[in-house]
């Protein structure tokens, strides 16, 4: 051109598209083989990997369980899924504060996921960034344990209104913190009317069935409905 | 931070439109961005400052338009918020549901031919 002058161009696009297009390629990797996929958000400490091993313990036997574990530097929660005898694959986010889907994509596909029907994904723990990104997964999940307060659906929207499922952590310690159960689920209602709440303590194991119920009945329904004949 | 990853995607996305347009220059940027991203304006103008620097994008301005939460209320009826509340903020009624606020786009580029 170089005819000078300003000219303004329409563009109209989201700034996440490199990102969405990389989900798009795990949502497709997925289907394809059959898996059904889970994605763990928290603030550190809510009981994260505490749900992996109890959610290996139910499928214990059933085969293909997978565990992509997100973390900024150490590789300490991969080994204790690795201690239950669980493939696990360690992502080190290094300066990023949640895993991008282009690293999930790259760990997926040097994983041998023959035979794996679940997958399940502990991201970084953060409630802001992970929040942004899809990783192509079934059922987005945010934990929150109860010695965190019961303001977190106001403090970090995002994720309340992208998550399927809220599981409230730690329920055994409700006598002795301020935290409001039923706040909690009306300001996660009004992020999100559609999702499903489950109060949970991993040492009572109160609330813990109903919610590995809940997984087992989802991946069950994916699994019924990727086998159906549309391969081409 | 997680700003800088947004202000690279914006540049990255600017580059190309001005490349397509044979531009010299990207003088301004029009974004929308929802009040649910946890992007300061600030951060984002600073760190996008930063990564543009010596590109054709150098010294562009980022015009940011804030998109608000949108709460209906069965009572009386729809406001704008900043966050997702737990009851209506005008009148404090219940039942409340919230929409918007989430997104994050370019909407449009000035750029100098």
């Amino acid at each position: 051109m170089g005819t000078g002058g300003k000219v303004r161009v329409e563009v109209e696009r989201s700034i996440l598209r490199a990102a969405d297009e990389a989900s798009r390629g795990i949502r497709e990797l997925l289907r394809e083989r059959g898996i059904y996929a889970i994605n763990l958000i928290s603030s550190p400490g809510s009981g994260k990997t505490t749900l992996i091993e109890a959610l290996l313990s139910r499928f214990e036997g059933k085969g293909g369980v997978a565990v992509v574990e997100g973390d900024i530097e150490t590789d300490i929660d991969a080994e204790r899924i690795r201690r239950l005898g669980v493939q696990v694959r360690q992502i080190n986010t290094r300066s990023s504060c949640h895993i991008l889907p282009e690293q999930l994509l790259r760990a997926l596909a040097e994983m041998d996921l023959s035979g794996t029907r679940l997958l399940i994904v502990e991201n970084v723990g953060n409630l802001v960034c992970p929040a942004e990104v899809p990783l192509g997964e079934d059922t987005r999940v945010v934990l929150l344990s109860v010695t965190e307060g019961d303001e977190k659906p106001l403090k970090y929207p995002l994720v309340f209104r992208t998550s399927d499922i809220l599981v409230i952590t730690k329920t055994d310690l409700l006598p002795h913190v301020r935290f409001d159960v039923s706040r909690v689920r009306r300001a996660a209602r009004a992020a999100n009317p559609e999702v499903e709440i489950f109060e949970t303590s991993a040492v009572t194991g109160e609330g813990l069935p109903a919610l590995l119920d809940r997984f087992e009945s989802l991946g069950a329904a994916k699994c019924t409905s990727s086998a159906s004949p549309t391969r081409s | 931070m997680h700003e800088l990853g947004v202000a690279n995607e914006i540049l990255n996305i600017a580059l190309s439109e001005s490349d397509r347009h044979a531009a010299k220059k990207v003088v301004s940027i029009r974004l929308r961005v929802g009040v649910l991203r946890a992007i300061e304006p600030g951060n984002l103008s600073f760190l996008f400052g930063h990564v543009a620097r010596g590109t054709p994008a150098d010294g562009a301005v980022l015009e940011i338009d804030e998109e608000p939460v949108r709460v209906d209320c069965p009572s009386c009826g729809v406001s704008d918020a900043r966050s997702i509340p737990w009851e209506c903020p005008t009148c404090g009624g219940a039942g409340i549901s919230a929409t918007g606020g989430e997104s994050l786009e370019i909407v449009s580029l000035e750029l100098d031919a």
